[in-house]
């Protein structure tokens, strides 16, 4: 595994804001290193700066301070397009709450990466494959008689499914999951967690995991412990010192 | 692509921005109709003051004490001999107390006969039908009488010969003498006059029929006790028709000899007509004519056909004018309710902002998207109200029409504007522009709403609830 190529390198990431009059800060120089196909979970408690970290390594937000690498391509001097153009090219984001446009059906949804990285000209040549290759991805999640459905008239396992295409059809090489399954029932999340951790294998992809729960982070290859603002190796485990889940029961989608 | 793509998406999903483009639409639609019709009216008014009206009008200025300084034929030569001018022709013109022969002279309501007069008082012009035909409209006055049993003997045989012939212009005032009503003026060799056929329907008076004309000779002592006055019996030959109520009625034409004969006039002409060669170049040539009159020693007033009627034009102008500032203001509103359909749109859509950005839509990109939504509601909506706009504008008649004969109600009152029919000149160069513009100012406006969506924090759009 050591002997695939480096996809991210972050190197003392630092993230402050400001909270009314005190400046938080939430990351004091966490590193992280991510080799191509490795799955990797990051854990901590409520407020550890998970999300921000997250945010930072998908380029949606700038460290303070700190180096960040994406694919050999030192990102912290770059514009807001070129890391646009960088982020639509390289990273695949799955969130909590699904985050589907409603406008669109499932399959646009999927496609919508695909037309932002195309101009009118470039989509007419390409919309055919962009479908296709739409199409086989909700195909393989067990979506294709659902490409057509708006996201309202989709289950929560469905729509977290449409939105694990949305994040591939680019062929990213990082996904970035913030707490995929954190609104999914068990079973639901379960058959989730079996497909995202397939599919970033066949597609190559490295799987970046923030999570709450224990048994999502034990499938992972290699965990770690986000505290202080920093990033800790953790051995992965039921004995993991993450907050107590909660009963499932009371997770319920909302 | 993908932004075009999503504001359509937006749009569709969202009935408000239906709303926003009939909005636009009827905005639009209503100052292209609007503005059309007035330009109708102008055109009209300028037609029919036109019509009336030489292209340049000589008039003399008298010497206090002497009368006029020159005779008909030295300001005549000037004229004529000035480059520019094709023909001019002399009229005179003076006002008179009208009755109907034989018949009490009621008073009708004032409001009938127009702004400007009195049923019981005219305008008489005395003209040489032959110059008058040859440069102004004359003979066509005398055709296009609607009424075929009021039409002048000379008209109706040109149009019944075959092949129908012009008229002849020297027999315009010819009558048959069994026609005079009056058997014991028969016989009487009394001069002919012309009536405008609305004086003739208000009047009911036919070809045949006489009116008396009194009028004040030249030297009037209006400090004796008893006036002198001037009558004269005139047999109606038949009517003319300009196509302006307030002249048809206030007008009526006679010989040159036979207003001298009824005057006692030493005057040989009150103005001079002139037809330009160039209808576009009137003021220089009316300034070129003032110029050498008055080195000529003949003291004048000239004055082009739109200086005589500067102020009337100038209120139609006016208020096609207002109109068009007004509902340009309305259209600029309507543009409004696009600038607060794409506020609401993007403080909705905070959360998708995030979701594109995280997808790698660039802020400008997403920006785009809501200026592209502002764009396809004023287009269609710019579009839908050209359309509709030059439509109704080109059948606006057929329109006012087809709503007089559903509702019964009359829309334009004819003898207030004069026209039978509701005018309208579509210009559509000009609604095109309106168009532009309206899209133009509807885009720039949606530019703020688009840059607040550009520049939110991708980060805070996706926390956003």
């Amino acid at each position: 595994m050591s002997e695939a190529p480096v996809v991210l390198r972050a190197t003392g990431l630092e993230r402050r804001f400001k909270m009314g009059q005190e400046l938080v800060h939430v990351l004091q120089g966490a590193d992280l290193e991510l080799r191509a196909g490795e799955t990797v979970a990051i854990m901590g408690r409520s407020g550890a700066g998970k999300s921000t970290l997250l945010h930072l390594l998908g380029l949606l937000d700038r460290p303070d301070e700190g180096r960040l690498q994406l694919d050999g391509t030192d990102t912290v001097g770059l514009s807001r397009p070129a890391r646009a153009r960088l982020r639509n090219r390289l990273v695949g984001f799955v969130f909590q709450f699904y985050h589907l446009l409603p406008e669109l059906t499932a399959l646009e949804n999927v496609l919508l990466p695909r037309m932002i990285a195309c101009g009118p000209l470039r989509w007419m040549t390409e919309r055919r494959a962009a479908r296709e290759q739409a199409l086989g991805l909700l195909d393989e999640l067990g979506l294709a008689d659902r490409a057509r459905h708006r996201p309202t008239r989709l289950s929560g396992g469905e729509r977290q499914r449409v939105a694990i295409a949305r994040a591939l059809v680019g062929k990213p090489r990082l996904l970035l999951c913030d707490e995929p399954t954190g609104n999914l029932d068990e079973r639901t999340s379960e058959v989730i967690a079996d497909q995202l951790f397939d599919l970033s294998v066949r597609h190559a992809t490295t799987l970046v995991l923030v999570t709450h729960d224990g048994d999502l982070a034990a499938r992972t290859g290699r965990c770690l412990w986000l505290h202080d603002g920093r990033l800790q190796p953790l051995d992965p485990g039921p004995a993991v010192p993450v907050e107590k889940p909660r009963p499932r029961a009371l997770q319920s989608p909302p | 692509m993908y932004r075009p793509f999503l504001a359509g998406r937006y749009l569709l999903a969202r009935p408000v921005s239906y709303l926003a483009i009939f909005a636009i639409g009827i905005g639009v639609g209503a100052l292209i109709t609007v503005v059309s019709v007035m330009n109708g009216f102008l055109r009209e008014t300028r037609s029919i003051v036109r019509g009336t009206t030489a292209d340049i009008t000589v008039l003399p200025v008298q010497h206090p004490s002497e009368g006029l300084v020159a005779s008909q034929s030295a300001y005549e030569a000037v004229v004529k001999g000035y480059p520019g001018v094709v023909g001019v022709t002399s009229r005179l013109v003076r006002p008179a107390v009208v009755k109907v022969h034989g018949r009490e002279n009621l008073s009708l309501n004032d409001a009938m006969v127009g702004q400007s007069g009195h049923i019981n008082q005219v305008m008489v012009m005395g003209v040489d039908p032959v110059a008058e035909s040859r440069f102004t409209d004359f003979t066509h006055y005398a055709e296009q009488v609607y009424d075929d049993s009021l039409k002048v003997k000379e008209v109706q045989e040109a149009a019944a010969a075959s092949p129908p012939r012009a008229p002849d212009p020297a027999r315009l005032f010819a009558l048959d003498r069994k026609l005079i009503r009056d058997r014991r003026l028969a016989n009487a060799d009394l001069p002919r006059i012309l009536v405008g056929e609305q004086r003739m329907l208000l009047q009911q008076l036919q070809p045949g029929d006489a009116l008396e004309l009194v009028t004040l000779p030249d030297d009037v002592d209006l400090s004796g006790a008893t006036l002198a006055s001037r009558t004269e019996t005139f047999v109606v030959a038949g009517a003319f028709r300009t196509g302006k109520y307030d002249f048809d009625v206030n007008h009526v034409f006679v010989t040159t000899p036979d207003f001298k004969a009824w005057s006692g006039t030493r005057q040989e002409f009150s103005e001079m007509a002139v037809t330009a060669t160039d209808p576009t170049q009137l003021p220089a040539l009316r300034d070129g004519l003032n110029r050498t009159l008055e080195r000529a020693g003949l003291p004048v007033l000239v004055a082009t056909w739109e200086d005589r009627y500067a102020v009337y034009l100038g209120a139609v102008e006016n208020e096609r004018n207002i109109l068009a500032f007004v509902l340009g203001l309305f259209v600029l509103l309507t543009c409004t309710i696009t600038f607060s359909m794409l506020t609401m749109m993007v403080q909705e859509k905070v959360r998708d902002i995030g979701i594109l950005s995280a997808m790698g839509a660039p802020a400008l990109g997403i920006g785009a998207i809501f200026a592209t939504c502002g764009l396809f509601v004023s287009a269609l909506g710019g579009l839908f109200g050209f359309v509709a706009g030059e439509a109704l504008a080109r059948n606006v008649d057929a329109v006012k029409n087809w709503i007089e004969s559903t509702f019964h109600i009359e829309i334009f009152n004819k003898e207030v504007y004069a026209f039978t029919t509701l005018p309208s000149e579509v210009n559509s160069w000009l609604d095109a522009k309106v168009l532009l513009v309206t899209v133009a100012f509807s885009v720039l406006i949606c530019l703020l709403p688009a840059w607040r969506a550009a520049r939110l924090d991708p980060v805070d759009a996706l926390r956003h609830e």
